[in-house]
C-alpha cells in the first residue's frame, strides 16, 4: 500500500500499462475507504484503497493525464466539485479492533492532510492569468455533522447544496461556468503547463 | 444525474444499513458492496462483468 502514488483506472487505452479490470472492480477499488470496506485486490495481488487517503482532489492528475492524452490541445475550462469542507471529509475514527489489526492503516489516516484546499489554491495560481477558465465548487457549509455512511442523510445534503447553490455571488459564477463549458475558449496551451507545477 | 443520484442512494442504504457484527477489517460488509456495485453496472451495461477498457473510444472527448 502506497497512498502516494496513486493509480488511474481508465476506460481508454493509454500509454500506461492496463490493469485489464472490471468496472465494479474499479468501483470497488476506488470506494474501499479504510475502516469502511477490507482493500481490494486486483490482477497481480495489487492492493488498492480508496484515493480520499491521499488524493482528496485530483485536479493536478486530471491535468497531468489530459498533457499525455491530448498534447496538441488546449485547456478551455476546469471545473473541480469538492464533497464539502476539509475537516468534514475526514474518515471516521477506526474502531478498538482495527486500531489493533491494522496499524498501517492507522498511520496513513494519521498522515491525511486533507489536501483539497491546497490544491485549490495551486490551482488558482495555475490558471491566474487564464480568466474564466477555472472553477471550484464546495458546499462550506452544514455538512458538517453527516459521516460517509449516513445514507438517511442524503436530503440533507441536497437541502444544504441547494442553500450554496442560491447564495448571490453563486448566480454570477454558475452562468460563467455554464458559459464557459458550452463555448470553451482556447485558454491555456498544455504544453504551457509544466510539470512542475502539477507537482507543486 | 437523477438516475445517479437514485442509484446512490439505493447503494448507500443497501451497504450500509447493514454493518458487521465483528468490525475486523471495516465496519461494513465489502461483498454486500459488490453485489450492490455489479447490480448497478448491469442495469446500465447489460453485464455485470463488464470490463472496463471501452473498446474503439481512443482519444474521444466525452463532454
Amino acid at each position: 500500500m502506497n497512498a502516494n502514488i496513486p493509480v488511474l483506472f481508465r476506460t481508454y487505452p493509454s500509454r500506461e500499462t492496463h490493469l485489464g479490470c472490471k468496472v465494479w472492480e474499479a468501483a470497488r477499488a476506488t470506494s474501499a475507504a479504510p475502516t469502511f470496506f477490507k482493500r481490494l485486490e486486483i490482477g497481480n495481488k495489487q492492493p488498492f484503497i480508496d484515493g480520499g487517503l491521499g488524493c482528496n482532489n485530483p485536479s493536478k492528475l486530471v491535468l497531468a493525464e489530459a498533457k499525455v492524452v491530448f498534447p496538441t490541445r488546449q485547456i478551455g475550462c476546469l471545473v473541480s466539485i469538492g464533497t464539502g469542507q476539509a475537516e468534514i471529509i475526514s474518515i471516521n475514527k477506526p474502531g478498538f479492533l482495527q486500531q489493533i489489526f491494522q496499524t498501517d492503516v492507522m498511520k496513513a489516516l494519521k498522515a491525511i492532510s486533507t489536501d483539497c484546499e491546497a490544491t485549490h489554491e495551486d490551482m488558482l495560481l495555475l490558471f491566474a492569468n487564464s480568466p474564466n477558465t477555472y472553477f471550484r465548487l464546495n458546499v462550506e457549509q452544514g455538512m458538517q455533522g453527516i459521516e460517509l455512511f449516513e445514507w438517511e442523510k442524503l436530503a440533507n445534503v441536497g437541502a444544504h447544496t441547494v442553500q450554496y447553490l442560491r447564495r448571490n455571488e453563486m448566480n454570477e459564477k454558475l452562468s460563467l461556468i455554464a458559459n464557459a463549458l458550452k463555448f470553451p475558449r482556447a485558454q491555456l496551451m498544455m504544453e504551457q503547463l509544466g510539470m512542475e507545477i502539477l507537482f507543486l | 444525474m437523477v438516475t445517479a443520484i437514485d442509484s446512490y442512494n439505493n447503494l448507500a442504504q443497501q451497504v450500509f444499513s447493514d454493518p458487521k457484527r465483528w468490525p475486523v477489517d471495516g465496519k461494513f460488509k465489502a461483498t454486500k458492496l459488490e453485489e450492490a456495485i455489479k447490480s448497478v453496472v448491469c442495469d446500465v451495461t447489460g453485464n455485470p462483468e463488464e470490463p472496463l477498457l471501452e473498446v474503439g473510444s481512443a482519444s474521444v472527448c466525452r463532454t
